[in-house]
């Protein structure tokens, strides 16, 4: 079902080999390389989160191609964990797809933004409700409108789906048309929405159920399988996320710790992914660049 | 020189590696114990602090589960598992006795044959494969008597019970088999004897002496049902509500592996806490069913 996970396992292993491969090539190698030229070798640690993939393990593969003794590391296995261990250390860069929780558990860490990622809203292909505001929207995550007819569809119940508690994406998504506020259970997501754990299953879950409702990261929406709604009466697509008219947006970010002084690879890569070759690829993968 | 060895050496000898194999059984034996001693330690070290800190009723009775706003109530998941792993258990049972009895009793050789063939490969299918049919072919047809019934159509406890059912059928018909089999045959004997038909002799006398075999049938089952994560997950919708028949629910399983990625603090400590949760409620069925089946085996001695 959800082909993400395989795929990063793949990447990692391959990763794996790849250090296997650096370490053992002779000494001498090595040596001379960075003697001539001044290259930069040696393993950058990241991880994090798993909406960044397709852009990150792009952006990981040119910069490699660019520096062939460099490795980035990139293990794929949620924001939470690339905030927990970029502070710990085991990470020298982390991804996150949300923002650092002011709440004093994730101090210490500086978040560059790199890219801005549109949250579609998407619906089954069979469903012929185009737009949905802002009002419409929470209302349905909120569960005070459960009938397509209360927004202009037919007359079936709404099938709420949403991502599970943590993800970055349902954060966004929730600040973004004001639900899940804290310390309001009103504003809470209606308890019985489905629950689907990745960008994938909620594709997967939109396009076999006629009355479902999710919302993804739009850099992973393929319409050949859901329809994707309007928000505020703007279509999503690389040019209203440009000139800001589609507000359903969120930005991914590249983890540090505050103060600490980064490796000249893990700095390089830093660099890379901030100067425009990092950008156009940022863009390629219908994204926003910074 | 070996030809003057003497018996006495040969036997020194021998007790040698006698004591040295049983040193090593008794490691291997001791390596099994103490993996299960340390899992129970980290479970309660690592899920233990969460449950004193939320206050062990709100965690184990509350109704609302939303971590991230700090309301670690896992009611719901415990009811729903108990509900999926019960109904499950009880739609497996009378199908898994009832195939059993025909492949022990009433199939021809060559039909039980094959029959057996296809049942242990349906064990041996990956969970996955089956949430994946279970998603694509059961919820979109159940999705029918959603619509038909005006309900949201969704992943549901129905579907989530039918996937597990079909996953402990085999277990549950294979032991159960082995149990009407081994039944001495003088029993049914005797009852045919006394004028009683095929299947009254089945049924009355083969079937309650197999009692204890297909309790331990259920007990595998159940443990397989209620330990089972991947599978429902695809089938069940995965909201953290009391359990309705065609409503979505999420097991204690599920929750763990759902939002395991992107938890962080308190809320990954709460998994931890459901882990626990889990831990003791399969310790506690286990513990239930064993003495419920000495007392069935003292029984049957007697």
């Amino acid at each position: 079902m959800n082909m993400k996970k395989p795929l990063g396992i793949m990447l990692s292993f391959l990763l794996c080999i790849a250090v296997f491969a650096a370490c053992s090539s002779p000494a001498g190698d090595n040596a001379a390389g960075g003697d001539s030229s001044g290259e930069l070798s040696g393993t950058v640690k990241t991880g994090g989160s798993t909406s960044v993939e397709k852009v990150m393990t792009a952006l990981i593969y040119q910069f490699q191609e660019g520096h062939q003794d460099v490795v980035i590391d990139y293990e794929m296995n949620g924001s939470g964990d690339g905030i927990k261990n970029t502070i710990n250390g085991l990470y020298e860069i982390g991804h996150s797809s949300r923002e650092l929780k002011t709440d004093g558990t994730e101090d210490g860490l500086t978040a560059t933004p790199y890219a801005i990622d549109g949250i579609a809203i998407v619906v089954n292909k069979e469903n012929s409700v185009a737009n949905l505001t802002k009002e419409q929207l929470s209302g349905i995550y909120t569960g005070t409108i459960s009938n397509w007819s209360e927004v202009g569809g037919k007359d079936a119940p709404i099938t709420v789906i949403t991502r599970e508690e943590g993800s970055g994406t349902r954060s966004a998504f929730g600040e973004i048309i004001g639900i899940e506020v804290k310390d309001k259970p009103e504003t809470a997501i209606v308890p019985a929405a489905t629950v689907s754990d990745s960008t994938g299953a909620v594709q997967t879950a939109v396009q076999q159920n006629p009355n479902a409702i999710g919302y993804l990261s739009f850099s992973d929406v393929d319409t050949a399988k859901v329809n994707t709604v309007s928000y505020e009466g703007v279509k999503i697509s690389t040019d209203t996320l440009k000139n800001d008219t589609y507000k359903l947006k969120r930005e991914f970010y590249l983890l540090t710790k505050t103060g600490g002084e980064l490796s000249p690879a893990g700095q390089a890569f830093m660099d890379y992914v901030l100067s425009s070759d990092g950008q156009n690829i940022v863009a390629d993968q219908n994204l926003l660049p910074i | 020189m070996s030809e003057t060895q003497s018996i006495i050496a040969v036997r020194k000898g021998k007790s040698g590696v006698e004591r040295t194999m049983n040193l090593l059984f008794l490691l291997c034996g001791l390596t099994a114990v103490v993996c299960v001693v340390f899992m129970t330690l980290y479970m309660v070290v690592a899920g233990g602090p969460i449950i004193a800190k939320v206050g062990f009723f709100d965690f184990v009775f509350g109704r609302t589960w939303n971590p991230e706003n700090s309301q670690f109530g896992i009611f719901p998941m415990i009811v729903s598992s108990i509900a999926a792993t019960g109904g499950a258990v009880l739609i497996a049972l009378p199908c898994g006795v009832l195939v059993a009895v025909f492949l022990a009793k009433l199939a021809p050789d060559r039909i039980a044959a094959a029959l057996r063939a296809l049942i242990d490969l349906l064990a041996g299918i990956p969970s996955v494969v089956y949430g994946l049919l279970g998603a694509i072919l059961l919820v979109p047809l159940i999705f029918n008597l959603q619509t038909a019934l005006r309900l949201p159509t969704s992943g549901n406890l129905l579907a989530a019970m039918l996937i597990l059912v079909i996953m402990i059928l085999p277990t549950i018909i294979s032991v159960s088999e082995t149990a009407i089999r081994a039944v001495p045959k003088e029993y049914e004997d005797a009852a045919l004897a006394l004028g009683s038909t095929r299947l009254q002799s089945i049924f009355k006398v083969s079937i309650p002496a197999a009692k204890s075999g297909i309790v331990a049938g259920i007990v595998l089952g159940t443990g397989r049902a209620i330990g089972e994560a991947m599978a429902v997950i695809m089938v069940a919708g995965n909201a953290a509500i009391m359990p309705t028949l065609l409503g979505p629910v999420r097991l204690l399983t599920t929750s763990i592996p759902i939002e395991w990625a992107y938890s962080s603090g308190t809320h990954r400590d709460a998994l931890y806490g459901i882990g626990l949760a889990l831990f003791v409620m399969i310790m506690a069925i286990n513990t239930i069913f064993r003495k419920t089946l000495k007392k069935g085996g003292a029984f049957d001695d007697g």
